[in-house]
């Protein structure tokens, strides 16, 4: 039917292939060149006789095609007679707000990685744990002071009812504190505080297996930590302080844990520091700082092994994407890096998010491997796919003059925190 | 006409030789001869024209082919063969003229000589009627080109349609012989039409004569006739143009004959045939001369003249109707002398350009002129010929000098009153913002969260963060007192250090002064650690100022008293006023960041005193009326003063006490000048509610001036109540900045 188009109009060959389910016979099509992704979309739809109509998004050349083909190919300069391939896939649907959940203080760090709950981290010293149904069901009071990121630590048995959370805070440690979801109502105690650090910790994150954890603070340092709970001090007690020491009686079974190595080469504040995703960096970490740089660790030996330097760009945050192929570094001057790990490792970013507002935190999703959701000062999560980073695919305005701290994505669930609490909000369609 | 007369004259001869011809021995064998050619036509005729006419032999004479050398006799005899020729036309002619003519009637008589009858005709009248060369019988072949016969033997054809032949010509003996018996051969030429020799007549004569003296051939053109006046005199005058046929091209275009002789003449003397005439002696000089080898004469050249005026619409002869001047107008013209008038003419409307009259002014305008020339001392006046734009200095693009804050990252709010006055830790992480209803807030640069926040009750004036690395504390300056404050969350390290640089344990002993030092550590959670009271009305400490170290802070409170200045050490924890007396209320004071030396900004000056040696050093003269801020380079070298007046004075120290450089950038009175720690920036806050970022480069090389570019405009604080962004400070190590303004709000503004 394409090939049936008006004669006014030249067309392009085209073959289209899909990931998802609906397929096309593989056969070329003459496409009219002023057709921009409806019709393209309206086309698969008739031609595969959908019952209900899907919208689509269309690759091509590895970009999602969001001009006229003439446009296109005047663009990339390809000729008449080459036959393109277009590649597409189910578009995001424009994300729907699911539900709200109000803190009193500012939400720093959101986790949706135990199925079916959030974990918040707010300001005021708390962990919080919510289900789906917005209940709260956890309010813990870890620290004294703002905890400014937590995350789950992926337990390795097979027991679901017990998990442990890692939170770090400024008040200078890490703690771990472990939940039980159990039938009778769950119940929390914090069992392991991680002591190396003499400036507020900025990030904490576990590897995948969760047997260790690293921790990045405002003094330029990286803990590695295993995950494993002492049973005995392995810190000694600061010197005695009233103020300290009141607060030590008070949870004298918290297990004071010392790191198994330290890493150290950043010259300025550490903002994040995680372990690299993916089996051929197993080991490795990468961090990135107020320095400008993007560093990549191996962390048996606890040398960095490669730093990537962007001039003038402090960065806020760092995200991996879950190939293990790039990284995603937010900076304060609006944008957010693209990092080709495959690339030479001297080169700096392969391509730039432009945000208007400070980004400051960036989710990555294990199911859609080419897509970022970032959240911003202007209280705006912006959908990006990787493949087209000229613009958002889309955005949605979480709050109005209110900063985003902290994103979570899993599965088509995003988690959105800052400066109003938490939302959950829910990204449909896609590959 | 001239050929008839001619004839007449021929014909009186040759009736003489008919005559003789008729008596001649010969004639009857000529007739014989005659008559074997046409017997019976001839006889008839002959008859006839014995009655009136030799005429018939008129003809063989005039034939110039005739051969001339023969004896007469011949010659008759060639005359008759001629006749024959002729007859025929002769013949022709009788017949036709005896149509027209009554024959004179014939008489016969009786010869006394002989006694024998004959037949006596009348004596022929040698008058008009009897010359028959009027009836001569034409060649008939008409005005035709003759060489058609050419290769004809005759000519045309008679009436009677036989051929007329071609008379015989004789050769050039004849010709010759004939030239010398006719005197009238030389006057004779040859008609073509006619196929004979016919004399010209006396007027065709007078025509050759004339043309060869050059004359006009018309005998009756008077050269000399007297002149008609046709278009002078009275009544007699031309009013219309006598044509009005355009001008022609030749009037005007060069003309194409002059072109071609001179083109002659010039290939002429291309080939060579013309040669120009040999050069002279004087030529022959030397005609290349080194042009620079005589000194340039330093005389200056002469002036070009000033052009005159151009006409203007009021001069034309025709001036549009309000150039005309009123009869008012034209009085007060007639009246004024000639030098005090405006223009010297009035304007005047002719209907058209012939009627204009000449100017009776021309001579006298001329005269003007050439004084005017002659007289007006000049002056060659040197235009500056200079782009505007090159002398503008070439400054860097902003791109090129990045980075510099350039967009409100994020905005932390005092909702209360407005924010005097902020101060940034040395480590570049928090920010204590301290307003006049007495709160102060500690938070995060990055973030924005307020973590910790102190309620004082009094307005805060002044908060400084203390430089050193090895401990963190600030003091804020309110009422009276100055507040020193730990943040929370720091390592216990150096919270013992701090605790013990503010509550050393070995104290000298307490020296009388009006200062006291309070600590209040048992409170040191939620209030202040150490207060040291000022002097009482001694007003609100305004500025606060760290020695780099960390163990001096001078504190300049608002009073206008002596003790507005206090210099405290926390180390000793001992307080001294440096200045005895002092003019002027202090504006500001500032360490030098190197040397012992100490900044004084009072209204109109600034002071810089070394304190180690106890004297003035110099004194700087900004040209402002009131100074509002201070800042000095990190180098020392450099320092920059802002006032209330708008301007902002660069100092360099090394150069005299006038400003480097003034710039005048803010529309409303600048508040706070801020150089940054490390990167070449500096950033200047203004009560109209907008931050103005510089590029301040510093060159360590003396010679090298500092470069200075503005960067960029920072707008996004509200002013209120005429007051707007009160305080403006760098964060150490990054290229962001803080500012503070009267609309409660603080905002970070980030690369």
């Amino acid at each position: 039917m394409a090939s049936s188009s008006s004669s006014a109009v030249p067309s392009h060959p085209v073959v289209f292939t899909t990931k998802t389910p609906y397929a096309l016979p593989s056969q070329k099509f003459m496409i009219p060149l002023d057709w921009k992704r409806y019709q393209l979309s309206q086309l698969i739809n008739k031609a595969l006789d959908l019952p209900r109509p899907i919208p689509f998004d269309f690759l091509v050349h590895g970009e999602i095609l969001r001009t006229s083909l003439l446009e296109w190919r005047a663009e990339k300069g390809v000729g008449e007679e080459d036959t393109l391939e277009i590649e597409y896939f189910e578009s995001v649907m424009p994300p729907q707000r699911i539900s709200e959940l109000p803190h009193e203080d500012w939400v720093s760090s959101v986790s949706c990685r135990i199925p079916q709950h959030f974990v918040t981290s707010s300001y005021d010293g708390h962990l919080r744990l919510f289900d789906y149904s917005q209940n709260p069901l956890l309010d813990i009071s870890v620290h004294q002071a703002p905890i400014t990121s937590v995350c789950v630590v992926p337990s390795p048995s097979t027991e679901t009812e017990s998990r442990i959370l890692a939170s770090s805070s400024h008040d200078l440690t890490a703690c771990l504190t472990r939940i039980f979801l159990g039938s009778e109502g769950p119940s929390a105690s914090t069992v392991t505080s991680l002591h190396l650090h003499t400036s507020p910790l900025s990030s904490i994150s576990t590897d995948v297996s969760g047997s260790h954890l690293l921790t990045s603070s405002w003094d330029g340092l990286i803990g590695v930590w295993d995950t494993s709970i002492p049973n005995d001090h392995q810190v000694p007690l600061d010197r005695e302080d009233d103020r300290k020491k009141r607060r030590k009686t008070a949870s004298a079974n918290i297990k004071r844990k010392a790191p198994i190595a330290v890493l150290k080469s950043h010259t300025a504040r550490v903002s994040k520091a995680l372990f690299a995703a993916g089996e051929h960096a197993k080991g490795k970490a990468y961090s990135c700082g107020f320095d400008s740089t993007v560093r990549t660790w191996d962390v048996e030996s606890g040398v960095c092994i490669n730093t990537i330097n962007v001039p003038e760009r402090p960065m806020l945050d760092l995200a991996e994407t879950p190939d293990g192929n790039t990284l995603l570094g937010a900076s304060t001057d609006r944008t957010v890096s693209i990092f080709d790990l495959r690339v030479s490792s001297l080169s700096s970013s392969t391509g730039i998010m432009m945000h208007s507002a400070t980004p400051s935190c960036i989710a990555t999703s294990e199911s859609r491997k080419q897509q970022v959701v970032t959240g911003a000062y202007d209280g705006v999560a912006r959908l990006w796919d990787l493949r087209s980073t000229k613009s958002a695919v889309t955005s949605f305005r979480v709050w109005d003059g209110m900063k985003v701290l902290a994103v979570d994505w899993v599965r088509d669930v995003v988690g959105i925190g800052g400066e109003g609490g938490m939302e959950v909000w829910r990204i449909d369609g896609g590959s | 006409m001239a050929v008839t007369g001619l004839g007449k004259v021929r014909n009186k001869r040759r009736q003489e030789e008919v005559e003789e011809v008729e008596k001649g021995p010969f004639a009857g064998a000529v007739d014989l001869e005659m008559q074997s050619e046409d017997e019976a036509e001839d006889e008839d005729q002959e008859g006839d024209d014995t009655s009136d006419d030799g005429d018939v032999d008129e003809f063989p004479e005039i034939d110039a082919a005739s051969d001339s050398d023969e004896e007469t006799d011949e010659e008759e005899e060639e005359e008759g063969t001629d006749d024959l020729g002729e007859e025929d036309t002769l013949d022709e002619n009788s017949d036709a003229d005896s149509d027209l003519h009554i024959f004179p009637k014939s008489k016969k008589v009786v010869s006394d000589i002989t006694g024998q009858t004959k037949v006596v005709y009348p004596e022929i009248e040698p008058d008009y009627d009897s010359d028959s060369s009027t009836e001569d019988d034409p060649n008939r072949v008409g005005n035709i080109p003759m060489h058609w016969y050419d290769d004809l033997p005759h000519l045309g054809y008679n009436i009677n349609g036989k051929r007329v032949l071609r008379p015989a010509k004789g050769d050039e003996l004849d010709r010759f012989l004939q030239t010398v018996d006719d005197p009238n051969s030389w006057t004779t030429a040859f008609d073509q039409n006619a196929q004979m020799d016919k004399p010209l007549s006396a007027e065709e004569l007078d025509i050759i004569r004339r043309l060869q003296a050059g004359e006009n051939p018309d005998a009756e053109y008077n050269p000399y006739e007297p002149t008609i006046e046709w278009f002078t005199g009275k009544g007699k005058e031309e009013v219309t143009p006598l044509s009005s046929a355009p001008e022609p091209k030749r009037r005007w275009l060069p003309s194409k004959w002059e072109k071609q002789k001179i083109m002659k003449i010039v290939r002429a003397i291309r080939q060579g045939r013309i040669v120009g005439s040999k050069p002279t002696a004087a030529d022959k000089k030397q005609q290349f001369y080194a042009i620079w080898n005589e000194p340039p004469s330093n005389q200056a050249p002469p002036l070009p003249a000033p052009k005159p005026k151009l006409p203007t619409h009021s001069e034309s002869y025709n001036p549009p109707e309000e150039y005309l001047p009123t009869e008012e107008e034209r009085e007060q013209w007639e009246n004024t002398d000639p030098e005090d008038r405006e223009r010297d003419y009035l304007p005047h409307k002719y209907p058209a350009l012939r009627l204009v009259p000449a100017y009776d002014q021309f001579i006298k305008q001329r005269f003007n002129r050439q004084l005017d020339l002659y007289l007006a001392p000049r002056i060659q006046r040197v235009k500056l010929n200079v782009d505007p734009n090159s002398l503008l200095p070439k400054l860097p693009s902003p791109n090129s000098l990045r980075p510099f804050p350039n967009y409100k990252s994020l905005q932390f709010m005092h909702t209360k009153a407005r924010v005097r006055c902020l101060s940034i830790s040395p480590d570049g992480a928090w920010v204590a913002s301290g307003d006049e209803s007495g709160v102060i807030s500690l938070w995060e640069v990055n973030v924005g969260r307020e973590v910790k926040r102190w309620s004082l009750g009094s307005k805060v004036g002044a908060i400084e963060w203390c430089p050193r690395l090895d401990a963190c504390f600030f003091v804020v300056g309110t009422e009276e007192q100055l507040h020193f404050f730990i943040p929370p969350n720091i390592s216990p390290a150096m919270l013992t250090m701090t605790q013990s640089a503010l509550a050393p344990g070995t104290l000298p002993p307490v020296t009388q002064s009006s200062i006291k030092w309070i600590s209040t550590s048992g409170a040191a959670e939620d209030g202040p650690i150490l207060t040291i009271e000022l002097p009482s009305a001694s007003g609100l400490s305004r500025q606060l100022t760290w020695h780099k170290k960390g163990d001096y802070l001078a504190s300049v409170s608002s009073s206008e008293t002596q003790g507005s200045v206090w210099m405290h050490q926390i180390s000793r924890r001992h307080s001294q006023s440096p200045f005895k007396k002092i003019k002027g209320a202090v504006q500001m004071v500032l360490f030098h960041p190197t040397k012992p030396h100490f900044f004084v900004a009072t209204q109109r000056y600034v002071r810089l005193y070394n304190l180690a040696e106890q004297k003035l050093l110099k004194t700087l003269m900004p040209g402002i009326k009131w100074i509002s801020s201070m800042d000095v380079h990190p180098s020392g070298d450099h320092i920059i003063v802002g006032g209330y007046d708008r301007k902002l004075c660069w100092f360099d120290l090394e150069l005299s006490e006038k400003p480097y450089k003034v710039l005048r950038y803010h529309s409303r009175a600048i508040r706070s000048l801020h150089f940054h720690p490390t990167y070449p920036l500096f950033a200047s806050s203004s009560d109209d509610g907008s931050i103005q970022i510089f590029h301040a480069r510093v060159y360590s090389d003396l010679m090298t001036d500092p470069l200075i570019v503005p960067l960029k405009i920072l707008r996004g604080h509200d002013v209120q109540e005429g007051l707007g962004v009160l305080q403006i400070k760098w964060v150490n190590k990054q290229p962001w900045l803080v500012s503070a303004g009267a609309d409660g709000s603080v905002s970070l503004w980030c690369s």
